[in-house]
């Protein structure tokens, strides 16, 4: 726990949680509505 | 002991009271729905001799025994239309929406007193847990005198129905026979048990009994919530009719009759709009009474009366856009043109004005908050950050009521080169909008989560992680609203669309996981100071007043629009509206019409108010002790 209070590591972790969460969260509701969240990308 | 024993049994007499009361309509119910309606009417047919005949739900289209006469075909005249010499629609504009804001009122505020009962049952404080009760006894007081109001006003309005509407009432409440005894029914049982919950408050104010008062404050919302969901049914049938054929008649499935493709999303809005308008008018109640109290211990009583009723109110605020959304999806899938005369035609300016209110709403509570922060000692180190949350509310607002097309002039339209301006036109697609109102919600959950910190600080070891994954998660938040605000312009209109949902899912992930994770950070968390009850400027009583005045205000808007949207109907596409009043009001004469509502219901609420203060006068001193407020406030919970 000491080490994740270290600011470095603590907004490291952070951002992989934040990040990763949100971009499942977009895709997976897109998908559940039968709909492309990557569709720009993939065209 | 004995007295104890007594006091028991005259409580659970009056819980099964209360439940019998909520029974009764059900058991009065129940001969017509063992027999069935389409029997009656194959007895009927049979019996005469005749052919069955059969028709087909409008909506359902499933195959049903006619049951009723067709809807009327009226004419401009004084059979189908009696009139004074006044525009028939306005009185009854004026009646139904004076009925809907008293009934709303007095729906939300038995639910308030629910909640706050319960949360002054649960604190282990004593002295907390007696406050809370006062609380919600001076709720319930308020609601009280509202309620005979709305009685009287619901009789105005039936009269009115009758006697400027004759055709049109006789055929909706043909529809609805099988069920309007057990409306008339439910109302005497929510009076009934309304008033055994409010005389019955001093008798059972501890241990057991305390908890068969709060089983009947669950029965008296049950029956609350039934009675309102009831109503829904005529304007959802009246919007999207079914357990009809496409002549008007009666297919013997009074479940049809009520359960139309608008009924559940209209019962769910309309729960959380009563909610935060009830929250809205006892929030405008302590506000006036915080700026007339001339002692301490009243403005801080009534400082945190406000402080509570304001959070509940904002607690069914926030979730409203939402439910709203569901509900304008639901319209759409209806009917295309219903949603597109709603939000891209005739109505749609409308929109704008309350997309306006919406704004005024979230700006008016966070600008409460801020102002709530000065109550607190160590709040001071979040005020440098406010400059920032009103720049995003700022930018949020400004895209959400930026209009798609302007009405212009032809010289004005020349000029900009077409309909939508080059550049604040892109500003006025839903892509957009979605983005504003998004950044606007997550705005004031952020401030919330800074109130409810404000004068604590974490004692957690995981504190300095806590606060630093907060940020990170609001950060990546903004920035995925935004994005996919902006990623919907280069995607095609079928892929867009859903993209709000994401959108909506990241706010709500702002509003439960930061509140979560708050509260774990916030336990046992060091004190700075204490609130400092009634030390709070006169400027947030006014923004709570705006708050009251703009829920009113929206209140009144959104039901007009709701109304409008069947243009020339009674009942869409099956009971044509034939009178000299069948035609869109201009906005400015609605607009001017809305105002005239809220400034007679805010005049009168305040009539209620004073008659409250009537009997607060009479008091009994010794029971004035338990006020919260009474003595210093050290309050050390929000």
């Amino acid at each position: 726990m000491s080490a994740l209070n270290n600011p470095v590591i603590a907004l490291v972790v952070s951002l992989i949680i934040t990040v990763g969460y949100f971009v499942l969260v977009d895709h997976y509701l897109m998908d559940m509505q039968g709909l492309d969240f990557w569709y720009l990308f993939k065209n | 002991m004995g007295l104890l024993v007594g006091k028991r049994i005259f409580s659970i007499v009056a819980l099964c009271m209360m439940v019998g009361l909520l029974l009764l309509p059900v058991v009065v119910a129940l001969p017509s729905l063992a027999i069935g309606e389409e029997t009656h009417a194959g007895d009927a047919a049979k019996k005469d001799g005749d052919k069955v005949e059969k028709g087909r739900d409008v909506y359902y289209k499933t195959e049903g025994i006619v049951s009723g006469a067709p809807a009327p075909k009226t004419t401009d005249g004084v059979k189908d239309y009696p009139r004074y010499n006044f525009e028939s629609r306005v009185l009854l504009w004026f009646a139904n929406q004076q009925h809907l804001y008293y009934g709303s009122f007095v729906l939300a505020v038995p639910i308030f007193c629910m909640i706050i009962e319960f949360m002054g049952v649960v604190t282990k404080d004593k002295a907390l847990a007696k406050r809370y009760d006062q609380l919600a006894y001076d709720f319930i007081k308020i609601s009280l005198t509202a309620y005979s109001l709305t009685a009287i006003l619901g009789g105005i309005l039936i009269f009115t129905f009758l006697t400027l509407y004759p055709a049109f009432f006789s055929y909706l409440s043909g529809i609805f026979r099988p069920v309007m005894h057990i409306y008339a029914l439910m109302f005497v049982a929510e009076s009934g048990t309304l008033y055994i919950y409010y005389y019955g408050w001093d008798k059972m104010r501890e241990g057991f009994l305390k908890w068969i008062h709060l089983s009947m404050s669950v029965v008296l919302n049950v029956i609350g919530t039934l009675l309102m969901f009831l109503a829904n049914s005529w304007i959802g049938f009246m919007m999207s009719p079914a357990g009809v054929d496409e002549q008007g008649r009666y297919l013997g499935n009074i479940w049809h009759v009520i359960h139309t493709a608008l009924w559940n999303p209209l019962n769910l809005h309309r729960i959380l709009g009563n909610m935060a308008f009830g929250g809205g008018v006892v929030a405008a109640y302590a506000a006036y009474k915080f700026l007339a109290s001339k002692t301490d211990e009243d403005r801080a009583h009534y400082d945190w009366m406000g402080y509570i009723a304001m959070a509940l109110g904002v607690a069914f605020l926030i979730p409203l856009p939402f439910a709203g959304y569901w509900l304008m999806r639901e319209v759409y899938a209806y009917r295309q043109q219903m949603g597109i005369t709603l939000m891209g035609g005739l109505l749609a300016w409308l929109f704008i004005i309350q997309a306006t209110m919406i704004g005024i709403l979230f700006l008016s509570t966070n600008y409460y908050l801020w102002q709530a922060m000065g109550r607190m000692r160590g709040a001071e180190k979040y005020q440098r950050y406010i400059k920032y949350l009103v720049f995003l509310l700022a930018c949020g607002f400004i895209v959400f009521i930026t209009p798609h097309t302007m009405v212009m002039t032809p010289a004005e339209l020349k000029a900009m080169g077409g309909q939508q301006h080059p550049v604040l036109g892109n500003y006025g697609v839903m892509s957009a909008k979605n983005g504003g109102i998004n950044v606007i919600i997550t705005t004031t959950v952020l401030s919330f989560v800074w109130y409810m910190r404000g004068n604590k600080v974490s004692t957690v070891s995981w504190a300095k992680f806590g606060n630093i994954f907060m940020g990170v998660f609001f950060g990546c938040a903004y920035f995925n609203i935004i994005f996919l605000a902006v990623y919907g312009y280069y995607i095609p209109a079928n892929v867009r669309v859903g993209l709000s949902v994401p959108q909506v899912a990241t706010t709500l992930s702002c509003l439960f996981f930061m509140f979560a994770l708050n509260s774990f950070m916030m336990k046992g968390a060091k004190q700075m100071g204490p609130i400092e009850w009634g030390k709070i400027s006169a400027r947030s009583q006014y923004a709570l007043i705006m708050l009251a005045t703009a829920f009113t205000w929206m209140m009144g808007l959104m039901g007009y629009i709701r109304s409008s949207v069947r243009l020339f109907w009674h009942v869409n596409e099956i009971m044509r509206d034939n009178s000299p009043w069948a035609y869109t009001h201009t906005v400015g004469f609605a607009a001017n019409m809305i105002s005239a509502n809220v400034l007679f219901f805010w005049i009168t609420i305040l009539f209620v108010f004073w008659l409250g203060s009537l009997t607060a006068k009479k008091v009994p001193v010794e029971s004035k002790a338990g006020i919260p407020g009474s003595v210093p406030q050290p309050a050390p919970s929000h």
